[in-house]
């Protein structure tokens, strides 16, 4: 295959799943909030386009309303989330994907059941095989841009800061007038949107959807993504989402050039679990750490140099 | 519709028996630990592909592949918890952090499981070509087979020796009391690294029997486990974590709940593939309603 080709749909994929990372590190790594049923946005988003884009709803229409649609399931999540323990919200979470992805697979009437259903790109395809790639990495870099810089900004505003408190002690946080309820369920329906972009971005470029696509797999692969890069730093889920990426391309790649005693396959899968224990257990908060908190009024208080005198370091 | 009553009950039964056995081990270790352990799937799996192992090296019968596996898959149980989450805890992580570690560990385990035999599904029948495990016998209206009558058996005796191990013996009351309030058993001289160390031992060892009645009566593959633990999951959560009593009656109930399922489903026209989301919903109804289960009812346990 040719190089530069493979080396295109690589960027598109770090891109959408880089998104992806995005909305989990905004949910875990800033809000403290275990959602470990990711892929059900990105799978919610990713039929919701398939479903619009056949009624024949112009391309950025059936991104927005998948969007939207996802948001929706969201703010259906975070309801229990608000009265749950972090163990019950992931199981809840982790279920609830498994049901969407078991109704989809059932009803042949949402998106073809277990065949899947071929979905129209937004590029048409003209022969170019090059063209289509270039297209559809401009697309996901723009959407990978908004949504990274509104990440950004809410990480470092007075609401970031208002979910970082929440995530450190809700009840502390609730003490000075910050409502979790709706902070959470603000933080969900923002994050699954994302996700949902993400998930229509995909069906799109890859012009097909089936249920097999989004197994509990892609979860744990976005949670590994967030933890190798460093939850609660943007730079770092985006990071993460490029080195895991190229990890699973690499060995994919290497399946071919090596004669190894482990199908690579498997080892790939392997050496992720023991990464991320490694991770954990040595440096749990990922490559790039979390940022201190910057705000006129610490300058002013004099910590402003301290926490520069850290940056540096 | 003509509903086979007697036969829905029957297999009921055998549904809650594997569930229960699958999930004792979950709900003493998320207990005591205080995380759920993702890859208690992968035990499950580990028990039904190394009793394949050494059924197969060794030509054992059913009863000395099951003794054989329960200690070697509790072994490796144990090896995980002091390898990789005491480590873990001691170093303050949080319970995202273990929960995440266990799904990590269940990655290690289920592609080494992979590469060490094979995503190709494996057969007991393999192994015990002449066994009448499988041959179905009519009694009345039901059709049974000796694995189902095996599974029953084993899930009873199961309940009860664990119900006389926590009751009767010494390290039973130090599990409940450790399970119960850690400080106080540390404070009564319990050593707690042992208590949690057995648990995790014969909790492993427990999902490793579920594994080889799973694999026996479907197939064996790297996802065995996978395929049944959210069901076992919602045991755990509907039977009131750590609360031993209570997971035997939400095995029965979402055993019941599966087969009674199944026939509403046909019933109004949805496809029996929903059967799985039985489970599921049990789980989220239940975290979201009373996340304490049914341990309100065995207060005393």
């Amino acid at each position: 295959m040719n190089p530069l080709l493979y080396a295109l749909d690589v960027l598109v994929f770090i891109g959408i799943f880089g998104i992806v990372s995005l909305s989990l590190n905004l949910e875990y790594g800033f809000a403290g909030l275990a959602n470990f049923g990711k892929v059900a946005f990105f799978l919610t988003g990713a039929y919701s386009y398939a479903a619009l884009s056949q009624i024949g709803l112009p391309f950025y229409l059936c991104l927005i309303c998948g969007a939207m649609i996802s948001a929706i399931f969201g703010w259906l999540i975070s309801l229990p989330a608000l009265r749950l323990r972090a163990d019950y919200l992931a199981i809840v979470a982790l279920a609830f994907g498994e049901i969407l992805r078991l109704i989809v697979k059932a009803e042949r009437g949402i998106a073809g059941g277990v065949w899947g259903i071929t979905v129209a790109p937004i590029f048409p395809y003209t022969g170019s095989e090059l063209i289509y790639r270039l297209e559809n990495i401009g697309l996901v870099s723009i959407c990978l841009f908004i949504c990274f810089l509104i990440a950004q900004l809410l990480s470092n505003s007075p609401y970031g800061r208002a979910i970082r408190a929440i995530r450190e002690d809700e009840i502390a946080a609730e003490a000075l007038g910050k409502d979790r309820a709706k902070y959470k369920a603000q933080i969900f329906m923002l994050a699954s949107a994302m996700a949902g972009l993400a998930g229509g971005l995909y069906a799109q470029y890859l012009q097909f959807i089936d249920p097999y696509m989004f197994m509990p797999m892609i979860t744990f692969t976005v949670w590994i993504m967030v933890i190798l890069g460093g939850p609660a730093n943007n730079w770092g889920a985006l990071l993460g989402a490029a080195l895991v990426e190229l990890f699973e391309r690499g060995t994919n790649i290497a399946k071919d050039y090596l004669a190894l005693p482990v199908d690579p396959g498997n080892l790939q899968y392997i050496m992720f679990g023991v990464l991320i224990i490694f991770v954990l257990l040595y440096r749990p908060q990922g490559i790039l750490k979390e940022s201190h908190v910057k705000t006129k009024a610490l300058e002013l208080a004099g910590y402003g140099r301290s926490t520069a005198e850290d940056k540096r370091g | 519709m003509i509903v086979n009553w007697p036969q829905v009950l029957f297999n009921s039964v055998v549904t809650g028996s594997l569930y229960l056995i699958g999930a004792v081990g979950l709900t003493l270790t998320y207990g005591l630990s205080n995380f759920p352990n993702f890859a208690h799937a992968e035990f499950i799996t580990l028990g039904a592909f190394i009793s394949y192992g050494v059924a197969h090296q060794l030509e054992l019968s059913l009863l000395p592949a099951l003794i054989i596996t329960f200690l070697i898959t509790g072994a490796i149980g144990f090896l995980c918890y002091r390898g990789i989450f005491q480590p873990l805890a001691r170093g303050g992580a949080n319970m995202i952090h273990l929960m995440v570690a266990s799904i990590a560990l269940g990655f290690i385990l289920r592609y080494s499981i992979g590469a060490a035999w094979s995503w190709k599904p494996l057969y007991f029948s393999n192994v015990w070509p002449l066994s009448s495990l499988w041959s179905h016998h009519d009694i009345g209206l039901l059709s049974i087979t000796n694995l189902w009558l095996w599974l029953i058996f084993a899930a009873v005796a199961l309940s009860v020796i664990m119900h006389l191990i926590l009751v009767k013996t010494k390290i039973g009351k130090a599990i409940r009391a450790t399970s119960s309030n850690p400080e106080l058993a540390l404070a009564s001289g319990i050593n707690i690294n042992r208590v949690i160390w057995l648990t995790w031992f014969i909790g492993a060892g427990l999902a490793a029997i579920a594994g080889i009645f799973r694999g026996a009566d479907t197939q064996i593959w790297p996802m065995t486990g996978w395929d049944i633990i959210l069901p076992v999951f919602a045991v755990a959560i509907l039977g009131g974590i750590g609360n031993y009593y209570g997971s035997i009656a939400a095995a029965y109930i979402i055993g019941l709940a599966e087969n009674i399922g199944v026939i509403a489903l046909l019933a109004v026209g949805l496809s029996t593939e929903y059967r799985v989301g039985i489970a599921f919903l049990i789980l989220i109804v239940t975290l979201i309603a009373k996340p304490q289960g049914l341990a309100m009812l065995f207060r005393k346990a």
